[in-house]
């Protein structure tokens, strides 16, 4: 165990590096997240859904750089055999993983500054203080799921192309299908189930429940979130296609 | 368990045991259906020990390595590392291993020395020896000038260094695996991976690497096992594999298409008494039993006195290589 958090400390300071050295896309991200969700508050968004459409961006952001990101990262390294050196390390695959989502980490940090700043400024939202510590643990446990889909993307996917594919399609069915900017009621009943089954709904259930201070909600979600996380890190852990068979 | 296999009872355990092993890919390609892709291998390797496995493409040289090294489960059989079974103690067995895949780049944005840093500290290099550990690689790959590059930017045969430097970097090194580390290099690079390789043997370490480069083998290699068709077909010293060839030496006649009659006619009667390997437009070459001997050396003499450019060698691991993966009962 303390081998492991050891070895993601060594890990992450390696990709962390490797990213900054390569920006580009990741800043797209950042920037364009906050600016997206603009539109979204400004034109169609009732104002009493703002503060939710604002925290659910960040867990959004958070949620396709996990999966777009980490998946594309594994692809890119099946590709050059940098996964195979991986694979041989005496160490965990949850150091690996771990590893990549953390180098993306301070951008998704960024880019929650940034979506704040202009969610206050622009609109006078702001998030109650006493909620903080429980958006965090919300944030975290979306985050450690959205990981798991991630790794699964890059694990099972064949090509670096197939895996860019899946992880576009999930990308955007995530984004449409998860009640993030729009109240889950408007989805008519099948679809409903489908977006259940998404953790980053789940966030926002525990976001609605906090701002309506309802604590059956926020527990509800929060133990929906943490089996998701749970799954997520047995999946990796387990280390599921990690060695070929 | 008998022959080379068979364990000594004294002595330290091998770097690398192998028994029985074998792997099927359930392919989904075109082809379809299961394919077997090695079957029933056994490997033993000391410590110290450099082993080349030599065969063509898709003979199944990177399938084996890549079970040994724990990123691919055996179908079959057992692999043991430096006395830990990789299958059921992958962390454990890993400690003692270090890899460079085949066509393996290394993470492109770090520098020379972040890089072999960062590896060694997750092959549990402690952080009290990092320092002296990564200037004692550094010197011995040949990168001290390239520490603070970033790897991108260097030309491939320093890219394979920074590899061979990653790989070194280990607490607990024994059992290195290079799959076709100098497939691509220059000759000069190649020359430099080679001398890497044997400072490495000096140092204890057990070697496994591939190539389809027989040179390679020849020079690096204590023992070479020839893989065709994902069997060890066989396996020696570069002597013990010569000397497996049912003939000792080649008579080759150059310029085979402009003889003089009486030249052509010496040829001609050689036939009935050499078997003849290769036949060109302008190269002929004959199986002699020996090389050395008087009346094979008469005979080339007495070409060169009818003006036929001829010359006599020994046999190669080459020539034993191209019989094996031929036709393997060829040889005694
Ligand atoms: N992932 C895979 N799925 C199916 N067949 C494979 C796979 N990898 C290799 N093979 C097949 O296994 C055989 C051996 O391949 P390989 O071990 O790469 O050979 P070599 O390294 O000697 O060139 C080949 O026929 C190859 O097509
Ligand atoms: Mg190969």
């Amino acid at each position: 165990m303390m081998t492991t958090v050891r070895q993601i400390g060594v890990a992450t300071s390696m990709t962390l590096r490797a990213t900054f050295r390569e920006l580009g896309a990741i800043l797209g991200f950042v920037v364009l997240f906050p600016l997206a969700f603009l539109f979204f508050l400004g034109a169609i968004v009732q104002h009493d859904l703002r503060t939710q459409v604002v925290v659910g961006a960040i867990m959004m952001e958070m949620a396709l750089l996990n999966v777009n990101v980490v998946g594309q990262s594994i692809g890119a390294d099946k590709e050059s055999k940098l996964y195979d050196l991986w694979v041989s390390l005496p160490a965990s695959p949850v150091v690996y993983v771990t590893s990549i989502a953390l180098s993306l980490l301070p951008f998704s940090l960024l880019s929650a500054v940034l979506t704040l700043t202009v969610g206050a400024i622009a609109f006078g939202v702001s998030i109650p203080l006493a909620l903080v510590p429980w958006l965090l643990l919300g944030f975290l446990l979306v985050w450690a799921s959205t990981l798991g889909i991630g790794f699964a993307i890059g694990v099972f996917g064949r090509t670096p192309r197939q895996i860019n594919q899946i992880a576009q399609f999930v990308g955007i069915v995530m984004t449409f299908f998860a009640p993030v900017f729009y109240p889950v009621t408007i989805l008519p009943e099948p679809i409903r189930i489908i977006a259940y089954l998404w953790p980053i709904t789940w966030g926002t259930v525990l976001l609605t429940g906090l701002l309506a201070a309802n604590a059956t909600t926020v527990l509800e979600a929060t133990g929906v979130l943490a089996g998701f996380a749970l799954g997520s890190v047995v999946l990796i852990g387990r280390g599921i296609r990690w060695r070929q068979t | 368990m008998s022959g080379p296999l068979a364990p000594t009872p004294s002595g330290p355990a091998p770097v690398l045991l192998a028994r029985g092993v074998g792997k099927v890919y359930q392919s989904r390609g075109a082809a379809g259906g299961p394919r077997v892709a090695n079957h029933d291998l056994h490997l033993r390797l000391d410590a110290g020990e450099v082993v080349a496995l030599l065969g063509p493409n898709g003979a199944g040289k990177t399938t084996f390595l890549r079970q040994v090294a724990g990123q691919l489960l055996p179908t079959s059989g057992s692999i043991v590392v430096a006395g830990v079974d990789i299958v059921a103690e992958p962390l454990e067995a890993k400690r003692f291993l270090s890899v460079i895949p085949q066509e393996c780049q290394p993470m492109q944005e770090l520098t020379v020395e972040e890089q072999i840093r960062g590896f060694a500290r997750l092959k549990g290099v402690p952080a009290a020896s990092l320092d002296a550990t990564v200037e004692e690689i550094l010197r011995d790959v040949g990168l001290v000038a390239e520490r603070g590059q970033i790897v991108r930017e260097l030309s491939g045969g320093f890219k394979r260094r920074v590899l061979i430097a990653v790989a070194m970097a280990s607490a607990t090194p024994r059992l290195m695996l290079l799959d076709e580390p100098t497939t691509g290099l220059d000759p000069e690079a190649r020359r430099q991976v080679w001398s890497v390789i044997r400072g490495l043997r000096r140092r204890g370490l057990g070697i496994l690497l591939t190539t389809h480069y027989i040179e390679e083998a020849e020079i690096l290699a204590d023992r070479v096992v020839i893989i065709s068709g994902g069997r060890f077909t066989v396996s020696g010293t570069v002597e013990e594999i010569r000397n497996r060839l049912p003939y000792r030496g080649r008579l080759i006649v150059l310029r085979a298409d402009r003889l003089t009659a009486a030249g052509a006619e010496a040829v001609r009667a050689l036939e009935t008494r050499w078997r003849v390997t290769l036949r060109e437009p302008s190269t002929i070459w004959f199986e002699v039993p020996d090389p050395f001997d008087r009346d094979t050396v008469g005979e080339l003499a007495r070409l060169a006195s009818l003006g036929v450019q001829a010359s006599l060698r020994p046999v190669s691991l080459e020539d034993a290589y191209l019989t094996v993966v031929g036709t393997p009962e060829a040889l005694v």
